[in-house]
């Protein structure tokens, strides 16, 4: 039945600009996708079929087929360089994913089946996922949420985010920060050189954790009731809590050793350069929130400004004009009398005294 | 340094430790910094040995190795008995070591491959960082040549990425190189600091990593 299948599956979307096809999958069969430029887009969906869409071009072309039990989408072009090709993909929710490209974003929303995610100029964006998830972007950053198992997340010169993960967590990046919110697990590794590492989430009895940074600040949450020996160091930063701690033992003022509890995890803190702050969950919540609202808010005025340009006319020069004339000329006038009266007295008085003793004045 | 837990460690990594002496070791781990490095090194490098993939060897060594047994077997002195697993210890520069030929080890697969298909013969990654990692006297010796090779393969299969990529993995590894550097003047100034060591240690195993995973990357797309 898979043979007959294999040979009806085996499609070229080509020559259309654009094309849809739709097949049945056998159950457990997992997706293979390598889209070399533009986006790779995939969906969840509760049916056992899988909907390829894709956006091709003139010259570009997608090829379907199914190899053992792996569906296998690949794109290409018929001539000349590589296509700019975006595909947008349905599958099972519990179907595995391979995506690779190499100008590529990539994005997953709604699967709960292992994810593998390779770009290298590219964004890669997953919502979802369980058992190994590993997402590896060069030049992009990579977002991940909702996920749980095993998870392995790389950038180089980017941020990489992960939030509502459960389970073991391995983050890496070279340029960019890392941050980790809504964290539940008893393993975390994560560590970058120029940036930020952020940590809030659980500190499970027998855990390990270790974040690290070379050129930026380590914080991380430690829940109240958590056991946990903290070993914290930096070269050239300070160590600091926003609560009470009691500390084992300390090699200077930067390295100690801080025993919570029975303090059965173990937690290793190190930035060469940068802060380290243990804080409390609630707090580093509402920094992230503030961080998002900031964030929004930027990207709302830069969305005005953007709306400001679009509709640039002398009408609205003039409306500018007249509005802050009104608002900044009490200010002006307050903020500058006091300065240019007292100038131009000293001008005036000088100018009336040449006055009053040039020979030119005293003859008439 | 080292004191007389340091060398328990691996016992207490593989749980040999009873329950008295356990308690000790942690009671001591709490209040020794230097331990708790090297117990964090330990484990690291456990868990990388345990991700590494079985691969059959090339010839059977099981001759040589049933040999160099039966030889020791007979130098034993009298108070040791034959059976007895025998303990090893690891200073924190063996383990930074082992954690980065670890490193090599596993990831270099791929690298190996494209570097087979060179037309001039060139050293293996399997034969020649095991050689000069016999040879180098430091563990930043040995790491420093892994890098250089990593490195020379890089610029021979860079050709293979485009050029906005090559752009981006010379400034990331120019970021990780002054990392380098900070970390190799602070311990100038400090040599014995456990914290620069791992620290040291750390950056060095990023760039190891970065080569390789785009000399892997290049592989691909040769």
């Amino acid at each position: 039945m898979f043979a007959t299948l294999a040979a009806a599956m085996l499609v070229a979307l080509a020559p259309q600009r654009q094309s849809d096809t739709t097949f049945a999958v056998p159950a457990g069969a997992s997706l293979s996708v390598n889209n070399f430029g533009g986006g790779i887009i995939v969906h969840g969906w509760s049916e056992n079929r899988v909907k390829v869409h894709g956006e091709t071009g003139r010259r570009g072309r997608v090829e379907v087929s199914l190899v053992g039990n792996t569906v296998v989408i690949k794109t290409g072009s018929r001539e000349g360089a590589p296509s700019v090709i975006d595909l947008e993909i349905t599958v099972p929710q519990t179907m595995a994913l391979t995506l690779s490209g190499t100008y590529a974003d990539i994005t997953v929303d709604g699967v709960q089946g292992a994810i593998s995610a390779e770009t290298v100029n590219g964004e890669i964006d997953v919502r979802g996922g369980k058992g190994i998830v590993t997402l590896h972007s060069i030049q992009g950053g990579v977002t991940l949420a909702d996920a749980s198992g095993r998870i392995e997340v790389n950038s180089v010169n980017e941020d990489v985010e992960l939030s509502n993960i459960t389970g073991e967590i391995k983050v890496e990046t070279t340029n960019g920060e890392v941050s980790l919110t809504g964290i539940k697990s008893s393993s975390v590794d994560a560590g970058t050189i120029n940036g930020d590492v952020l940590y809030e989430g659980t500190v499970t009895d027998g855990g390990s954790y270790s974040l690290g940074s070379h050129n930026g600040d380590i914080t991380v949450s430690v829940p109240e009731g958590a056991n946990v020996t903290i070993t914290a160091a930096t070269a050239n930063g300070d160590i600091d809590a926003s609560f009470p701690l009691p500390m084992t033992s300390g090699v200077g003022k930067h390295r100690k050793t801080f025993k919570i509890g029975s303090g059965s995890a173990r937690m290793e803190l190190e930035s060469f350069q940068g802060d380290i702050e243990l804080r409390r969950p609630q707090e580093l919540r509402d920094r992230v929130d503030r961080k998002h609202r900031d964030h929004d808010e930027h990207e709302n005025d830069n969305d005005n400004s953007t709306r400001f340009n679009l509709h640039f006319n002398l009408n609205n020069v003039a409306t500018y004009a007249a509005r802050y004339a009104k608002a900044y000329a009490p200010k002006y006038a307050q903020a500058y009398a006091p300065v240019y009266a007292r100038s131009y007295a000293r001008a005036y008085s000088r100018g009336y005294r040449h006055l009053q003793t040039s020979p030119d004045t005293t003859s008439h | 340094m080292n004191d007389q837990w340091t060398n328990r460690l691996s016992e207490y990594v593989d749980g040999e430790l009873d329950s008295t002496e356990r308690a000790t070791l942690e009671a001591h781990l709490a209040t020794c910094g230097h331990c708790y490095a090297t117990l964090g090194e330990l484990r690291q490098v456990v868990a990388r040995a345990q991700s590494l993939s079985n691969s059959e060897p090339e010839s059977d060594l099981w001759p040589d190795i049933h040999a160099r047994l039966t030889q020791d077997a007979a130098r034993l002195t009298p108070g040791r008995r034959p059976g007895v697993s025998r303990r090893f210890s690891f200073s924190v520069p063996q383990l930074l070591a082992a954690s980065i030929a670890l490193v090599l080890l596993s990831g270099g697969g791929a690298w190996l491959a494209l570097e087979s298909r060179q037309s001039t013969p060139a050293p293996t990654v399997a034969s020649a960082p095991r050689t000069r990692i016999t040879r180098e006297a430091t563990w930043t010796g040995r790491t420093d040549v892994a890098i250089a090779d990593l490195q020379t393969a890089l610029t021979q299969n860079e050709s293979r990425l485009d050029t906005a990529t090559v752009r981006i993995v010379r400034q990331n590894l120019a970021i990780i190189d002054r990392a380098i550097a900070d970390a190799r003047i602070a311990l100038q100034k400090d040599p014995g600091n456990a914290y620069l060591n791992l620290h040291l240690a750390n950056t060095m195993r990023r760039k190891v990593e970065l080569l390789r995973r785009v000399n892997d990357m290049a592989a691909a797309r040769s």
